[in-house]
């Protein structure tokens, strides 16, 4: 089973970007794991946040004229998984930065957006904060009057804590949803955070408040459902990516521990019961690369219908990812309730992680609609 | 009666195929071994009712502050709820009356804890663990020492100084291995008790030890010798304050972080004979069950208690998770619509009401069948159950000084080991083991489908659905794994009787 990225079932033109990925993962990830899990109560990592800005990560979909790497969401896959296989936290402060600009770049193909790209491009630009947990039709959303003028709540936006702009809707008068971009050192706006949340928690998240903010309109306005709904079919595949990382991470764990750990006078990895749940684990971790490898595959090649593979990749794996790190932790029995190990904390991620891009069962409920709907 | 008629041999001949009504329906049998079912009801409605007035009053006040406050600082320890529990006599509810306890009736304990985990699974384990020592003292059916740290439980009580009481059973390098004497033979132990005069000398580490820092006896599980340790395996009561014992670090966990995860550092710790619980010495060596069987009849005394115990804190993770996903759906709009008006939503609700339910049905069935079988069940003589139930404090507390003599013990013994059937205690420790593990994977079951249900609402620390994710997670690994029951549910009740069978 290959339990290096999937990168290599893509392309082998990525290699280098996701080798990247992995020996940033193994170099400013994997030794603070624990101590970067621990904010808000410990210090942020905002150093490596950094240096994951100077490698290019928060530029990886950012077109290149703007700074950026332009590359596809396929690509980014291999990234995510590696940096998630390590430390989810910082491949969702990755993700969400992708989904923003995702959202820009959607915009970007009905209206010229270069100011919108010049405004969070640049060398020393920090990631965009986006509603990456959440999908349209669970927002409570502020409002927009003609002129853009924001006001109104939104909660649990991602990376807000930092970031200096937020890609966020908001409702016009007419009831159409549009996309702005806003400055999160505007006066009207208001944070708490961050907030406190299962997992995650090195991708901080606050909920915000807009009294009277400008924001700036990305793209045509009232498009911002069209916009949403095609950046959730491209980052599907780098949610799934940060799922499959999960569960990657937790098989290794597990599969190393079982076999140094004795019981009964014998390593257990040699008892049956073990090694069933080893192999449930695995076969789940290789469904899921096949997965991912043809939600990817599918966008790289522009396939007629990819984004069905590309959500039910998402939907699929996040599953699986729920399911296998619960077992992640059982085979390391009490340590693997114990921080001192990666594996409670993967179990938190992944439940987290399922709910990226909006509610699971509101993503199937919409992905058997999109069936309906072409089949009438 | 329908018109086939039976004779009584193959009526008898029927009954006895599987599935046995004295193996699967312990409530149905209850009805006619237990005492009057009026007056065990009673004391249970009393309990869940206590046990909801003090979440309102004590628990849901302060649980989500406990559990920020143990992110913060892992060495916080929540003494002021413990303090309150004492003062609401928590921790002698359960206990007989005859050592000076609240004399309610045990079945009553598993819908009491089902309550206070509803809301907290952490701090009802910080109640619900104490009596996981009281088990482990009680299955020794040492009434003398029994008699005496009861009352010490009372008095802590009085004085406001809570008396707790932990059992320090799991090593750095055996968990599964202790609670099963099949296996700890060739388990890498490392805590020892060196037999000296007058007493034991203990060496050795205990980790994971649920209340470890907050109690004041530890119900130590040892071993007397390296090579033979299922056959010199020694229960001795450690206090706070001994000489050479000493509290290690406290465990980061993932979840109930309110009930601290203890270690127990012993270091040339001598502990008298007076403190004793049991040891080999107490088998006779004509006694009719050898020392390993005596030894795991304790074992499964404790762990058919306390393992229905942890299916009732599951069902309460479960009914939490549920309770607080079905308030946020009454008025969380997903699509424009109530997400409780959406027949998606309400189909995971009713499969998280079922998970409850059926949870609960299964952890009653198995505290039935340890009233029938179990530890306590000469309890649930009637005579017994009446006199401790009307006699007034003040006679138990006149004849406390009988249950010091060496025969009372011994009369407890013959009654709980070498007079009790095997078959007994195939149905308590396999029920036991069923719920155990049933009700833990519910308890995840639902708290997943919450989180799913609210999204990233269901993540929020704030809103407290997350919290029983964390904390029902633990539930399947103490008290044995969810494997090591699904063995011995295999050995107890599945496999017992093919001869071709091998366990472990």
């Amino acid at each position: 089973m290959n339990m290096k990225s999937s990168a290599n079932s893509i392309s082998e033109e990525l290699q280098a970007f996701s080798d990247l990925a992995r020996d940033f993962a193994a170099r400013e990830l994997v030794q603070q794991r624990e101590e970067n899990d621990r904010y808000p109560f410990g210090e942020l990592f905002t150093q490596s946040i950094k240096n994951a800005g100077v490698v290019g990560f928060f530029g990886a979909n950012l077109p290149a004229e703007y700074g950026g790497v332009g590359m596809v969401a396929s690509a980014l896959a291999p990234v995510l998984e590696n940096l998630s296989m390590a430390d989810a936290s910082m491949a969702c402060i990755v993700f969400t930065n992708a989904a923003a600009i995702e959202i820009i770049n959607q915009a970007a193909r009905e209206t010229d957006c270069a100011k919108i790209y010049r405004f969070i491009g640049g060398p020393d630009a920090k990631p965009v904060a986006f509603h990456s947990f959440t999908c349209l039709e669970e927002i409570d959303m502020p409002r927009a009057d003609a002129k853009g003028i924001i006001s109104g709540r939104l909660n649990f936006i991602a990376l807000a804590e930092f970031a200096r702009y937020a890609v966020i809707p908001a409702e016009n008068p007419d009831g159409a949803i549009s996309y702005y971009l806003v400055d999160l050192n505007d006066g009207g706006v208001a944070k708490t955070g961050p907030v406190y949340s299962l997992g995650l928690h090195a991708c901080p998240a606050a909920d915000l408040s807009f009294n009277k903010v400008p924001g700036t309109l990305i793209g045509n306005p009232g498009h911002g459902e069209i916009y949403f709904k095609a950046m959730q079919s491209h980052l599907s595949i780098g949610a799934a990516a940060i799922s499959l990382g999960i569960m990657k991470g937790s098989f290794i764990e597990a599969f190393e521990y079982t076999k140094e750990r004795f019981q009964g006078g014998r390593q257990i990895i040699n008892w049956s019961e073990v090694r069933m749940l080893l192999a449930n684990m695995a076969i789940e971790a290789q469904v899921g690369e096949s997965c991912l490898a043809s939600a990817c595959r599918g966008n790289e090649s522009g396939d007629n219908g990819w984004e069905y593979s590309a959500r039910a990749a998402a939907i699929h794996i996040g599953e699986l990812a729920c399911r296998a790190t619960v077992d992640g932790v059982q085979l390391l029995g009490g340590n693997g309730y114990m921080k001192d190990y990666g594996q409670e904390k993967r179990m938190r991620d992944a439940k987290q992680v399922q709910c990226l891009l909006g509610m699971a069962p509101v993503r199937k409920i919409d992905y058997i609609g999109r069936i309906i709907d072409e089949s009438e | 009666m329908s018109r086939i008629r039976l004779s009584r041999k193959d009526k008898k001949m029927f009954l006895a195929r599987d599935p046995k009504i004295a193996d699967t329906m312990s409530s149905l049998v209850s009805h006619y071994q237990l005492p009057k079912a009026t007056a065990m009801y009673k004391e249970i409605d009393h309990v869940v009712a206590l046990a909801r007035k003090f979440n309102d009053e004590v628990v849901k006040p302060a649980y989500k502050e406990i559990d920020l406050e143990v992110s913060k600082n892992n060495d916080y320890l929540c003494w002021d709820f413990i303090k309150k529990a004492n003062e609401w006599g928590l921790y002698t509810l359960f206990l007989p009356k005859m050592f000076g306890g609240g004399g309610i009736n045990m079945i009553a304990m598993y819908p009491f804890v089902e309550e206070i985990a509803s809301v907290c699974v952490g701090l009802s384990n910080v109640i619900g663990v104490h009596y996981l020592g009281v088990a482990t003292l009680s299955a020794s059916w040492n009434v003398r020492l029994i008699n005496k740290i009861f009352r010490e439980v009372k008095k802590g009580e009085r004085s406001g100084n809570p008396c707790l009481i932990s059992l320090a059973i799991t090593e750095p390098e055996a968990g599964t291995d202790v609670e099963e004497t099949l296996l700890v033979d060739r388990a890498r132990l490392g805590t020892f008790a060196k037999k000296v005069e007058g007493g034991y000398v203990v060496n050795g580490r205990k980790i994971f030890i649920s209340n470890g820092h907050v109690s004041t006896w530890h119900m130590l599980i040892c071993y007397s010798d390296k090579k033979n340790p299922s056959e010199n395996t020694v229960m001795l009561a450690v206090k706070n304050g001994t000489r050479g014992f000493s509290f290690g670090h406290h465990e980061k966990k993932m979840g109930q972080k309110s009930c601290v995860a203890s270690e127990l550092i012993f270091e040339d710790c001598f502990i008298p004979d007076e403190y004793i619980c049991i040891d080999s010495d107490d088998v006779p060596k004509n006694a009719s069950k050898t020392r390993v069987e005596v030894i795991q009849q304790v074992i499964d005394y404790v762990v058919s208690s306390t393992r229905a115990g942890v299916a009732a804190f599951a069902v309460g993770a479960a009914r939490g998770a549920y309770e607080t996903a079905l308030e946020y759906a009454r008025t969380k709009k997903v699509g424009g619509s109530l997400l409780i008006n959406h027949q998606w939503a309400q189909s995971m609700l009713s499969e998280m009401y079922k998970n409850v339910s059926m949870g609960r049905a299964g952890y009653m069935e198995s505290a039935y069948a340890n009233a029938l079988h179990g530890m306590i069940k000469s309890l649930y003589k009637p005579y017994l159950f009446y006199v401790n139930r009307w006699l007034p404090r003040w006679y138990f507390t006149m004849i406390s000084p009988l249950l010091g003599l060496k025969a009372v013990t011994r009369l407890f013994r013959n009654i709980n080991f070498y007079w009790y059937p095997k078959e007994s205690a195939q149905v308590s420790s396999g029920w036991a083991s069923l719920v155990k593990f049933a009700c833990t994977d519910l308890g995840i079951e639902n708290s997943q489908m919450a989180v799913e249900l609210m999204g990233i609402d269901g993540c929020r620390h704030d809103i407290g659905s997350e919290k029983f994710l964390r904390d029902a997670k633990l539930l399947q690994i103490y008290e044995g794994t969810n494997q090591l029951n699904r063995m011995n549910l295999f050995k107890e009740l599945v496999g017992r009787d093919m001869p071709e069978v091998q366990i472990f």
